[in-house]
């Protein structure tokens, strides 16, 4: 991935997820705030996230081991609220506590179903039989884990 | 920048953006549960419709473009979980023995279930490569070197990579939405079950999960992140080295036993 893409992508994913963010969840994440300051606050939580999601593509790009992305955005988006290692723990938990998680994913789903259309043809010359499996796939897996994580949080006696 | 150059992409994922926000999550009771439509359900139907190629709204290199963009933007996902975990750090620290055992659910989830329907449905070596796994980008790779994606096996993964695309996020926000508001199991288990190690199926159903128990919120995002970094970190290995053995031994043990005359009857079809 060049990072001229990257940023340009998280660019406009920020600009249509802080729009999204003020239509859907001002009432649950801002209601003591103005538009104004809402959008405010927003933008400058989106703004750390980016900040951190470029460190974890450079980290991944430029460390040795090969760590994906995924790893590298996770570890250091946590330990950037964690009280007892970063100085700004709280104000970064304030100010990306103003974006709602689902802000995020609807235009990410957007984006997928933008996709939709490339992959129409290939399905169509597909069996139904496999689509059943599939979705049976995907509910295996989320199930499984779920029963078996019951089990052991019963057992942890977190739940 | 080929990328900022399909400005119409970006034009048409902010404008399905704003019109699913305006229109807002709505429940529908089915049964003894909830269905819940959430504003990302609207934003990928709106935005599948668009893509139809027959409405020629979008070429296909367009459509490329969007699914590349669907891949970076999805590390804003993960940096939103992240900052979530950090102040609970010492909270999912103590569910390790639930956090690192339902991987195992993750893994072994796509066979159990997904064998012996894709058995019974009369799949052929199809299913090895359907169900070892949930059939993400470096699973592909996995069978790609392994089989060639010209082989069943290479067949069968592309097939349910693609059912995936198009369906698994909307499917699992439907199914998890509809799980949590039975009840049956913990928002936390079922959080920990949302991190299935695809970037859009997780936002969609640790969403649902989160939105159809507002109160645990938070908690739930913070498992579902956690989970799903595993299954993504280690994913690569243990669908390489476990899932994949095991899929291919079961296989061999189960396909005398189920599905047999299926089986024959396709393959009987397909000559006829």
């Amino acid at each position: 991935m060049k990072w001229s893409e990257a940023i340009a992508v998280l660019l406009v994913m920020g600009v249509i997820s802080v729009i999204g963010n003020m239509l859907g969840y001002k009432e649950a994440l801002g209601k003591d705030l103005t538009y104004g300051q809402f959008i405010a606050e927003a933008a400058t939580g989106y703004g750390i996230m980016f900040t951190i999601a470029l460190l974890g593509i450079a980290c991944s790009k430029y460390l040795p081991g090969k760590l994906p992305m995924v790893f590298w955005v996770s570890v250091l988006a946590t330990l950037s609220t964690v009280p007892q290692v970063s100085p700004w723990a709280k104000e970064i938990g304030y100010y990306t506590g103003k974006v709602d998680f689902l802000a995020l994913a609807t235009p990410i789903l957007a984006f997928a179903g933008l996709s939709f259309g490339k992959d129409i043809e290939k399905f169509k010359t597909m069996s139904w039989r496999i689509v059943v499996v599939a979705l049976t796939v995907y509910t295996g897996t989320f199930i499984c884990a779920a029963v078996v994580a019951q089990f052991l949080l019963k057992y942890e006696g977190i739940i | 920048m080929e990328i900022l150059k399909s400005w119409k992409v970006h034009a048409f994922a902010l404008i399905i953006v704003v019109i699913s926000e305006m229109i807002g999550t709505k429940k529908v009771a089915l049964g003894p549960g909830v269905l819940l439509f959430l504003p990302m359900l609207y934003a990928m139907i709106i935005g599948a419709v668009i893509s139809l190629p027959k409405l020629k709204a979008l070429n296909l290199s367009e459509m490329n473009i969007s699914a590349k963009c669907l891949g970076i933007a999805t590390l804003m996902l993960i940096a939103k979980l992240g900052v979530l975990m950090g102040p609970n750090l010492v909270k999912l620290m103590q569910s390790g023995l639930a956090l690192s055992f339902q991987e195992v659910g993750h893994f072994f989830g796509t066979i159990i279930f997904g064998l012996p329907v894709a058995l019974a449905l009369g799949l052929g070596r199809e299913a090895i490569g359907a169900t070892y796994s949930i059939d993400r980008e470096p699973n592909i790779a996995i069978i790609a070197e392994k089989y060639g994606l010209d082989s069943p096996e290479g067949r069968g993964v592309m097939a349910v990579y693609i059912c995936g695309t198009l369906f698994g996020a909307v499917w699992l926000g439907f199914v998890a939405g509809f799980i949590a508001s039975l009840n049956i199991l913990h928002p936390y288990a079922l959080a920990m079950g949302a991190g299935v190690g695809s970037g859009s199926m997780m936002a969609a159903s640790s969403g649902a999960i989160a939105a159809a128990v507002p109160s645990m919120a938070k908690d739930i995002l913070m498992y579902a992140g956690a989970s799903n970094l595993l299954t993504s970190v280690i994913g690569v290995y243990f669908a390489l080295f476990v899932s994949l053995p095991v899929t291919v031994f079961l296989y061999e043990k189960l396909s005398p036993i189920i599905g047999v005359s299926q089986r024959r009857r396709i393959e009987g079809g397909k000559q006829a």
